[in-house]
């Protein structure tokens, strides 16, 4: 009886899987891959967020995401609002278009400080400094993917020394 | 996470996991491409343990990055394919439970995805064949408990030779009950069989 071939197996369930185990699974990672597919251009994004000169940098993680229609000159438009935070740094920026397909960026760093800031994107990078209060501002970013890295404070007393990097973003 | 350079594995068929370490090292020494080739290979893996964990698919992509983000530092650690897929599955997991604690938007970790199986189109006998094959292993999945079902979503995306150290990290320990990778195989393996007893009496 096959029912009771299964409990037997059952028992040393945690063996290597046998041809069918591993047939099963191909079946399953097929399903998935089909019915929940990766976005086909997340590895490409993942490449050029970890394309830094720096490995030893301290990660913010994206906390919060916003975004709320805003009327201009061009009509209705979306605005959006990013906050992340890292272990000694939240970052919040905020992206509104410039209508020429550039967006203008204006950020601020809490708790508040005097730091090298830089945008990159596909094309050359583009540098900041963000002044005592904390506030920064890009006015032409080009759209499309673009990564922030918060430099190290200089001089840096009881500082970690590490930048602090954000994901890749698309604009 | 100390001790993960040592996680060993059974069988592991020599090229690739040697292939996997040398291109570690070469990530290690600052090679972009090493680490992009890297990111090819096991980027599909984690986005589905991060959808696997209810997020939502923006956030899957935040939370598949900012565990690559991280591993940037820890290369320094990680000597092993096995040990490098095992670092990059539980890193994903707690980054998206992180997400999950914070609040922010979710769906409802079950179900959501067991309406989604496409309906194929007629096809030949052959495509027919393998249609019903799809079909009735979606639906024992759907049988499974929830949490075995995540547990085989995960594992069947890790490179064979890397299972039983991504089973270990996921898994409840040997000898306690609770959803294993073998357990819940051979759950599915009844589920499959029952279907299958009822299909040759229809």
């Amino acid at each position: 009886m096959r029912q009771q071939d299964k409990s037997g197996q059952a028992a040393g369930a945690d063996g290597p899987p046998d041809d069918l185990d591993l047939a099963i699974l191909g079946g399953i990672r097929d399903l998935f891959a089909a019915a929940d597919p990766m976005p086909a251009d997340l590895p490409e994004r993942i490449r050029f967020a970890l394309a830094l000169r720096d490995l030893e940098v301290e990660v913010a993680r994206l906390a919060a995401r916003e975004s709320q229609p805003v009327l201009s000159s061009r009509g209705a438009e979306q605005s959006r609002t990013i906050t992340f935070d890292s272990e000694s740094l939240t970052i919040m920026i905020r992206i509104d278009s410039n209508g020429d397909g550039t967006v203008r960026v204006d950020g601020w760093l809490a708790p508040p400080q005097r730091r090298e800031i830089e945008m990159r994107t596909a094309a050359a990078p583009l540098t900041v400094v963000a002044d005592d209060h904390g506030r920064f501002a890009f006015a032409i970013v080009p759209q499309g993917i673009a990564q922030l890295v918060v430099h190290p404070a200089r001089p840096d007393p009881g500082g970690s020394g590490r930048s602090v990097v954000t994901p890749a973003l698309v604009l | 996470m100390d001790g993960r350079g040592s996680v060993t594995t059974r069988a592991q068929p020599p090229e690739r996991a040697a292939h996997i370490a040398d291109l570690v090292g070469a990530a290690r020494d600052g090679s972009q491409d090493a680490l992009g080739q890297i990111v090819a290979e096991l980027s599909p893996l984690l986005w589905q343990v991060a959808r696997a964990a209810g997020l939502s698919t923006s956030d899957a992509e935040d939370v598949v990055q900012t565990a690559w983000l991280r591993l940037v530092s820890h290369l320094g650690g990680i000597h092993t394919s096995a040990a490098l897929t095992a670092w990059l599955v539980t890193t994903t997991k707690r980054e998206a439970w992180r997400v999950r604690a914070a609040g922010r938007k979710q769906l409802p970790v079950d179900d959501s995805w067991l309406t989604a199986m496409p309906d194929q189109a007629p096809g030949s006998e052959a495509q027919a064949i393998i249609d019903d094959d799809r079909r009735r292993l979606w639906s024992a999945l759907g049988k499974l408990p929830s949490r075995c079902r995540e547990l085989l979503r995960i594992i069947a995306f890790v490179p064979r030779p890397d299972y039983q150290a991504v089973a270990d990290e996921l898994g409840i320990p040997r000898g306690s009950v609770g959803p294993t990778r073998g357990r819940c195989l051979a759950k599915l393996r009844c589920l499959l069989e029952v279907d299958d007893a009822a299909g040759s009496k229809r």
